[in-house]
């Protein structure tokens, strides 16, 4: 009577330590599996696709005109201007969109309806910005400044990994090495963990300083 | 090999109390630039109050000829350091540019620190920070909002120093003398707090802590700070009576 219970409660117990020990290797390894809402990828509030603005490629997609779209192969720079100069790189304004938008792009398509009636091209209720989720985070505590990390792989290429659409110069061609191939993502995700660990690696391969200060302050 | 290379330089300050007035601009300065809580008459009253830089009054002499003398008093990022040795997760250490950092996602709190500091510059976070809502768009995005449980001390401004040295980097060149100036040193009217490279031999804070005034804080310890202090010159006194006697 007594033993069936007790074996049930110890493979419980075992159970319920699997899955917490699962939980914190693959977290400590990777990211931690999204139980508990940590999704790599966001439902923007407008469905941008990175492939067809920056691809250098033939795309998978029709345009209304019926024919297959190809990329349009734009520099990473030109939306995120501040990138080589600035910490943060940038999301542009929604008027900036619009520049090419309220032309290009047919009438009736929903996503750019969002957009035109974000920067008061169509509707009545004057401009709002665009609220567009971050999908690369770090924690407060950490000051990441992309300027000088654009400097140095681009007098480094060999530093530089993976390729955007297989540019690999200019300011363009070294982002993949943390953010992957944006190109080619129809929704951009986070393939690089971004921790510590890979911060430090690259630092100490590259003579970077490794001081705290250089980041947490 | 590229100029303003990180750890180049070993950044100090020089106080000359002679020129403090003790108008505690420095102090507004630093709580506005440094993300501080408010101090809010509660905390100051339980003796909770987080002030990385204060100015301290005392009296010399007896009434009536008693002189107010003031005297800012910040971390003196000390080379042999109390705090550093005593904390459990290295959270506080001494870095190559000759500053004692404080790394807040290493810090747990214990508070041996702020114990074993002489001149207690280490705060502790007892509550997690809260600003109005009129001021939540006044904080400085460049320094981290240190939450409940850890320490906090004056950083000497890291995050100027890091800004300046990156775009001095960017341009290719060496870091200008005083072009890296702390939010308390750039808000002194009098140009009683003074921040620069020791390492450079003519910078301005070099050639000043050559000055046969200066003082280091409770030299006794031997904690040998970065923050140098020029006395206070006293008409009273005769010359040569002692200039550093009046710091005492």
């Amino acid at each position: 009577m007594l033993v069936p219970v007790l074996a049930i409660g110890g493979l419980g117990v075992v159970a319920v330590m699997g899955v917490v020990a699962a939980f914190v290797i693959t977290g400590w390894i990777g990211q931690p599996v999204p139980v508990l809402g940590f999704e790599q990828t966001f439902d923007q509030p407008i469905d941008f696709p990175h492939t067809v603005h920056a691809s250098l490629k033939q795309l998978d997609r029709v345009a209304a005109d019926g024919q297959t779209m190809e990329g349009l192969g734009l520099d990473c720079t030109f939306c995120h201007r501040t990138v080589t100069t600035q910490a943060n790189a940038g999301v542009p304004p929604v008027g900036f969109c619009a520049t090419c938008h309220q032309v290009i792009g047919a009438e009736d398509n929903v996503q750019l309806t969002i957009l035109r009636d974000a920067a008061d091209i169509v509707g009545d209720d004057g401009a709002e910005p665009v609220n567009w989720q971050r999908v690369h985070r770090l924690p407060d505590h950490v000051r990441f400044v992309h300027e000088p990390h654009i400097r140095y792989l681009t007098a480094n290429p060999s530093e530089v990994k993976n390729t955007t659409d297989g540019v690999t110069e200019g300011p363009s061609g070294v982002c993949s090495t943390c953010h992957g191939n944006v190109a080619a993502m129809q929704q951009v995700e986070q393939v690089e963990s971004l921790k510590m660990g890979q911060c430090v690696d690259c630092h100490r391969d590259n003579g970077a300083p490794t001081d705290c200060a250089a980041c947490h302050y | 090999m590229t100029t303003a290379e990180f750890g180049s330089h070993n950044w100090g300050m020089v106080v000359d109390v002679d020129k403090c007035i003790g108008c505690n601009a420095c102090v507004i300065a630093c709580q506005a630039e440094n993300n501080i809580p408010l101090n809010s008459q509660d905390r100051v009253e339980r003796a909770r109050s987080i002030s990385w830089i204060r100015v301290e009054r005392y009296w010399e002499g007896d009434f009536p000829d008693a002189k107010a003398r003031f005297i800012p008093i910040m971390c003196q990022h000390c080379e042999n350091a109390p705090c550093e040795p005593v904390c459990p997760v290295y959270a506080t250490y001494h870095n190559s540019e000759g500053m004692n950092v404080q790394v807040y996602n290493r810090c747990v709190g214990t508070r041996y620190c702020a114990n074993g500091c002489p001149y207690i510059v280490r705060f502790f976070n007892y509550w997690e920070p809260v600003w109005p809502e009129s001021l939540r768009n006044h904080l400085n995005p460049d320094v981290t909002i240190r939450s409940r449980g850890i320490m906090e001390k004056c950083s000497f401004c890291v995050h100027r120093i890091r800004r300046e040295s990156r775009s001095a980097r960017s341009a290719g060149v060496e870091i200008a003398d005083g072009a890296v100036q702390t939010a308390c040193s750039s808000a002194c009217p009098t140009s009683a707090l003074n921040f620069g490279n020791f390492n450079d031999p003519n910078s301005k804070v070099s050639k000043m802590k050559e000055d046969k005034r200066h003082y280091t804080l409770l030299d006794q310890f031997g904690t040998d700070p970065n923050v140098i202090y020029l006395a206070k010159i006293d008409a009273d006194k005769k010359v040569g009576s002692g200039a550093a006697a009046s710091h005492d």
